[in-house]
């Protein structure tokens, strides 16, 4: 809401992508914010759901061109930061991002899902570790091998986790 | 004897650790250091151990060294990147502290600075392989060196960690990389560490120097069985719950300890964790017990 200030004018941008299967960039979490907005004295001229606001050129044709868009003081982007940051690039217009994006997620079901993979541009060292990810999933992001904290198969920083080096220990096995 | 050296002979080791002040006043730890120095064969200092911010183990080492006393550097993972792990090994051997303790340091979820960075831009072994990189001349960018180090470099295994056997393959790794001594974590229990201890692979040149600890107060014991990777026998908790003088029958527990750890160990590595000045009583006490037997 702070990130508004000095808007009057505002258009929702949501995902039909990652953001819409996380319920944050959905037509319902639009409605929502929409609401919100309307309730702090905001006018929402429109809003629109790309279907991957991180593929430009989705937005370019999607969005560039509407009128309400085009007219608004901010626009609200409901999208990772690939999506805020894809429209930031195109436009000149002020863009606010409406999400803190945790992870690339790996979804299991409605609402649970898990950080698999970090993005770590480097080689992937996942064909050496049974397919589980110490970088992103290790407290430590060791990628040789455990630290001696796991306890029970849990890791020392955090007992609710499962160590990533003993999943990958007993994986090999 | 040198520690390096004494590694290579089948005495007995005793290594000891002391971690220095959150502040200046480094006092306190000087007059341990001597208390204790004349009956080890090394002292470690600790890297802001438990992720807590304290003045630096290099600094702590070279003032050891000063009095005559030899350090291991012990150097965690956790707070440099790359370029500053490399540049304090290299900068160790300026100060002709040769021993190096590698470990990947308590997470910072541990300590006084949750949301410190956890950096471990190079793991322990990926440490220990750069350490030999920069003995055999060149840093981790294949640059060459103008002068090379000398290392004798240690790492450390959890034997009561469950799944033990994935410290069993930490270890070989470790060796592979380079390391020639290392020390354990924290164990309370001779047999415990044996069933450990037969599951490495003999070769007889690596030293392995177990862990134990004073336990000096019911509190100690309590706040010890938080530690990650640290379980206290029944026997000994009993012992200690039921004790009348509890600084006495923990230094008693950990002579024992030392005691029945000489008839198949390398060696031990004493944490008296802010108690160090009664080493030298655990040390005689545990001579003594041998005597008797
Ligand atoms: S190494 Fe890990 S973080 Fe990097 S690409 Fe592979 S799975 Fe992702
Ligand atoms: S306990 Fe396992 S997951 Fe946790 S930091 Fe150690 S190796 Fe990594």
């Amino acid at each position: 809401m702070k990130a508004t200030c000095g808007a009057q004018a505002l258009f929702i941008v949501g995902c039909g992508g990652c953001a819409k299967k996380c319920a944050t960039g959905d037509e319902a979490a639009i409605l929502a914010l929409s609401d919100s907005l309307k309730k702090a004295g905001k006018i929402v001229l429109g809003t629109v759901i790309v279907d991957s606001a991180c593929d430009m050129r989705l937005l370019k044709r999607d969005l560039l061109k509407n009128e309400a868009f085009l007219k608004s003081d901010k626009a609200v982007v409901l999208a990772c930061g690939a999506g805020a940051g894809a429209l930031s690039a195109l436009t000149d217009k002020k863009i606010v991002t409406g999400l803190n994006s945790k992870y690339l997620g790996t979804v299991e079901r409605a609402n649970i899902t898990h950080k698999f993979c970090g993005v770590c541009a480097q080689e992937c060292v996942l064909n050496e570790t049974a397919g589980i990810c110490p970088k992103t999933r290790c407290s430590k992001g060791l990628i040789s091998g455990s630290c001696g904290g796991y306890a029970n198969g849990k890791c020392e920083a955090d007992i609710m986790k499962d160590c990533a080096w003993c999943l990958i220990y007993n994986k090999r096995k | 004897m040198k520690f390096k050296d004494k590694l290579k002979t089948n005495d007995f080791i005793i290594t000891a650790e002391l971690f220095p002040p959150k502040g200046t006043d480094i006092s306190g730890v000087l007059e341990r250091a001597e208390i204790i120095a004349p009956f080890v064969d090394a002292v470690n200092i600790t890297d802001n151990q438990r992720a807590s911010m304290r003045v630096g183990s290099l600094a702590m080492c070279a003032k050891l060294l000063q009095k005559g006393i030899e350090p291991v550097l012990q150097i965690a993972c956790r707070d440099k990147n790359k370029i500053a792990l490399q540049s304090e090994l290299l900068s160790a051997s300026v100060l002709g502290i040769d021993n190096i303790l590698i470990i990947s340091g308590d997470h910072p979820n541990a300590g006084d600075c949750k949301d410190a960075k956890p950096v471990y831009d190079l793991d322990p072994v990926r440490l220990l392989k750069a350490a030999r990189g920069l003995e055999a001349g060149a840093d981790l960018s294949g640059k060459p060196l103008k002068g090379s180090p000398k290392f004798c470099l240690g790492a450390v295994v959890n034997p009561q960690a469950n799944p033990d056997g994935l410290q069993v393959e930490m270890f070989n790794k470790k060796v592979e990389a380079g390391a020639e001594f290392f020390q354990t974590q924290v164990i309370f229990d001779a047999g415990a560490f044996k069933k450990f201890y037969e599951k490495l692979p003999k070769n007889g040149k690596i030293k392995v120097l177990v862990g134990v600890s004073l336990i000096h107060s019911v509190k100690f014991m309590q706040f010890l069985q938080t530690l990650p990777g640290v379980v206290i026998p029944e026997s000994v908790q009993s012992r200690m719950l039921g004790a009348q003088d509890p600084l006495d029958e923990g230094i008693k527990i950990c002579a024992e300890l030392i005691k029945s750890l000489k008839s198949f160990a390398h060696g031990v590595h004493i944490m008296a964790i802010g108690k160090e000045e009664h080493i030298p009583k655990i040390i005689e006490a545990s001579k003594i017990q041998e005597e008797l037997n």
